[in-house]
């Protein structure tokens, strides 16, 4: 069973460069979304079991992302993955209902390690 | 070629010789490496500071201020510095140039260096010391002479306070200041009652010494932020920031008084000096400085007419 | 910093603006993202020296004209307020400088947060500015060398004006060049009035440099 799973930044390389990162065996079927209102359209459409979500993009920020999934207790994996590292973002997102905060640029290893942590894969 | 091991040991002869102080302290703060010239600018062998703590082993280094330093380099694993144009020296070196120009020990700038093992961490700090003396003594030299040179060109001969040419400028800065942010302004423009009499009866040695005292009671009259320069021959002007006419006269009557509270003893004299002084302020319409100056001499002129040794508020009727 | 430029007219400086291509959509999209991770790790830096939380505005990027270098540096800062900066050269792969301009009205703040006394001594306040300067620019160099894989290095930082307003900083007159890549970034401390603003400047030749290397940074994803 292909597992859903957007992948949400405004860039276009980000994006690559993120999904150059996912696990090669991990069987999924990828969506891609440019800011919050795009990822929460395809969470609705059921595209989003696993979300990566950047912090910083118009429209619709990250961090209000968190909060509208996390108000509508809505069931979705996230896995926040930004620029913005500092200690206390880290936290403020996993407050927020993240379950992991991977700092870019990222690797294939962080990406493991937090689907190996969580039994995803 | 030289093999590993003659690289190794140019390497350790480049490091300890090197004309510049090399120093190694790791997490602890202990010293691991102390080259030639911290040896000998500190009067300390490397084997008797090697292990011990910085701090312990030079108690006059600036503790809480380097301590921190270092903590930050081993935090954000990057280079740091330090320069002698704000902070002179770390460690109080003599320096090896006779005792001109004023400084009395070595003027030092510092790189701080993190040394990173395999993954990234940092294990110890690498300061390298350079010795800035010269370029701290050039620098002092320059800055006093463009000092003198400012002075000479802005400073009236006679008295010393600020020419003409300085005062108008400064009114003018002053002016735009003014009215970038809405302040006000004020200028008074003075002159001595009767001075050409002075220098008639007296003598013009006596005239320079009245404008050199006059000068004087006027400066001391002033408050921080007031321009006072000599305007004419024996004319001044003062220009008050964020004053208006009101607080510039208040100023005008202290200035009048302290001229004339004592006489002034020249050519074997006492002379009975005063002044006449005429206040213009900043309106929303003033077109420009010049109308500033204008509008005070003009306030001047009736404190003449009105029998000198008075201020007069420039009034649009005059 | 700059060397004041005597030789070249106007017009020649508006020639030599035909012969910077601009960058695709695709090494902008790059060159942002790498600008982003590395303000990210500067803004990092600071909120573990300071113990508090950085908010980072999003990097912006453009290529600017000498002439329009006032007009944009001073869309980020009031023109009323006095200001303090320092500049910082960095070198090797890219060469370029960093300028780091601080509104005086935070310098307290900035104080108060790193440690020291708030009624700070003219030469304090100028050292801990080019410690905070020092910080963010040794930490976006770092990211923008790591995460391009190229090597950059950095000199010590310097004063370049204090309390001064912004207009009496950067004169166009005495910049070199005509045509240079700015990046800029606002820092501000949340709850507090400290705030910083980071610009990078690279002039034409170090333009070209980068266009290759964003190339080979894309290929390599």
């Amino acid at each position: 069973m292909a597992i859903p799973v957007t992948v949400v930044d405004d860039s276009k390389i980000s994006r690559k460069m993120v999904i150059r990162a996912l696990p090669p065996q991990w069987n999924i079927e990828l969506t891609q979304a440019e800011n919050g209102e795009e990822a929460m359209a395809a969470y609705r459409d059921g595209k989003a079991e696993v979300m990566f979500l950047d912090l910083t993009m118009p429209v619709m920020d990250g961090y209000q992302v968190l909060e509208r999934l996390q108000k509508e207790q809505l069931n979705t994996f996230v896995v926040v993955i930004s620029a913005d590292i500092q200690p206390e973002a880290q936290a403020r997102v996993k407050k927020l209902g993240a379950m992991a905060f991977i700092k870019k640029p990222v690797k294939t290893s962080d990406i493991e390690n937090v689907l190996h942590e969580y039994g995803i894969v | 070629m030289p093999d590993s091991n003659d690289t190794a040991n140019l390497l350790n002869f480049i490091v300890d010789r090197a004309h510049v102080g090399i120093f190694v302290v790791n997490q602890k703060r202990e010293i691991l490496l102390w080259n030639q010239f911290m040896e000998i600018h500190s009067e300390r062998k490397a084997n008797t500071v090697v292990g011990q703590n910085l701090f312990e082993a030079f108690p006059e280094l600036p503790q809480k201020w380097l301590d921190r330093k270092i903590e930050n380099l081993f935090i954000l694993k990057n280079f740091s510095f330090t320069s002698w144009e704000q902070r002179p020296y770390l460690f109080k070196f003599a320096h090896n140039r006779p005792v001109t120009g004023g400084v009395d020990c070595m003027r030092q700038d510092c790189t701080l260096m993190p040394v990173k093992d395999d993954n990234g961490e940092v294990q110890y700090v690498c300061f390298t010391l350079f010795d800035a003396t010269d370029t701290s003594i050039y620098q002092s030299k320059l800055k006093e002479t463009t000092e003198k040179l400012r002075d000479l060109s802005s400073r009236d001969g006679l008295t010393q306070i600020f020419n003409r040419r300085y005062v108008e400028e400064a009114l003018e800065k002053e002016f735009s200041r003014a009215r970038r942010y809405g302040n006000k302004l004020s200028v008074i423009l003075t002159d001595i009652d009767f001075f050409k009499k002075v220098n008639d009866v007296h003598g013009h040695l006596a005239g320079d010494e009245v404008l050199r005292v006059v000068s004087q009671r006027l400066v001391n009259g002033l408050r921080d932020a007031d321009i006072l320069g000599r305007y004419g021959g024996e004319e001044f002007m003062v220009v008050l920031p964020e004053t208006d006419n009101q607080g510039a006269q208040v100023l005008a009557e202290r200035l009048r008084n302290i001229v004339q509270a004592e006489p002034i003893e020249t050519a074997g004299e006492s002379l009975t000096i005063n002044i006449s002084l005429g206040v213009s302020e900043l309106y929303e319409n003033t077109a420009a400085y010049a109308q500033l100056i204008a509008e005070a001499d003009l306030a001047l002129y009736q404190s003449k007419e009105n029998g000198r040794n008075c201020t007069t508020l420039f009034r649009p009727d005059f | 910093m700059y060397y004041t430029n005597t030789a070249s007219s106007k017009s020649d400086k508006k020639t030599a603006i035909m012969s910077i291509q601009p960058y695709t959509e695709d090494q902008n999209d790059a060159l942002q993202e790498v600008v982003n991770i590395a303000m990210g790790q500067a803004g990092d830096s600071l909120a573990r020296i300071l113990g508090r939380f950085v908010e980072l505005s999003i990097p912006r990027i453009h290529l600017v004209n000498v002439d329009d270098v006032i007009k944009t540096v001073t869309s980020m800062v009031n023109n009323n307020t006095e200001i303090s900066a320092i500049r910082q050269a960095f070198s090797n792969s890219l060469r370029g400088e960093a300028i780091v301009v601080f509104a005086q009205t935070g310098a307290d703040d900035l104080a108060d947060l790193m440690g020291y006394d708030t009624d700070l001594a003219p030469s304090a306040e100028q050292e801990l500015l080019l410690e905070v300067g020092n910080l963010l620019v040794g930490a976006i160099i770092n990211g923008i060398s790591d995460t391009l894989e190229t090597d950059l290095s950095f000199s010590a930082p310097s004063l370049m004006a204090e309390r001064t307003p912004l207009d009496q900083v950067l004169v166009p007159e005495q910049l070199s060049w005509s045509h240079a890549l700015l990046m800029e970034v606002n820092f501000a401390i949340e709850g507090r009035d400290a705030k910083c603003h980071l610009l990078m400047f690279m002039a034409e030749e170090a333009i070209n440099t980068l266009r290759g290397i964003l190339d080979e940074f894309m290929d390599g994803i």
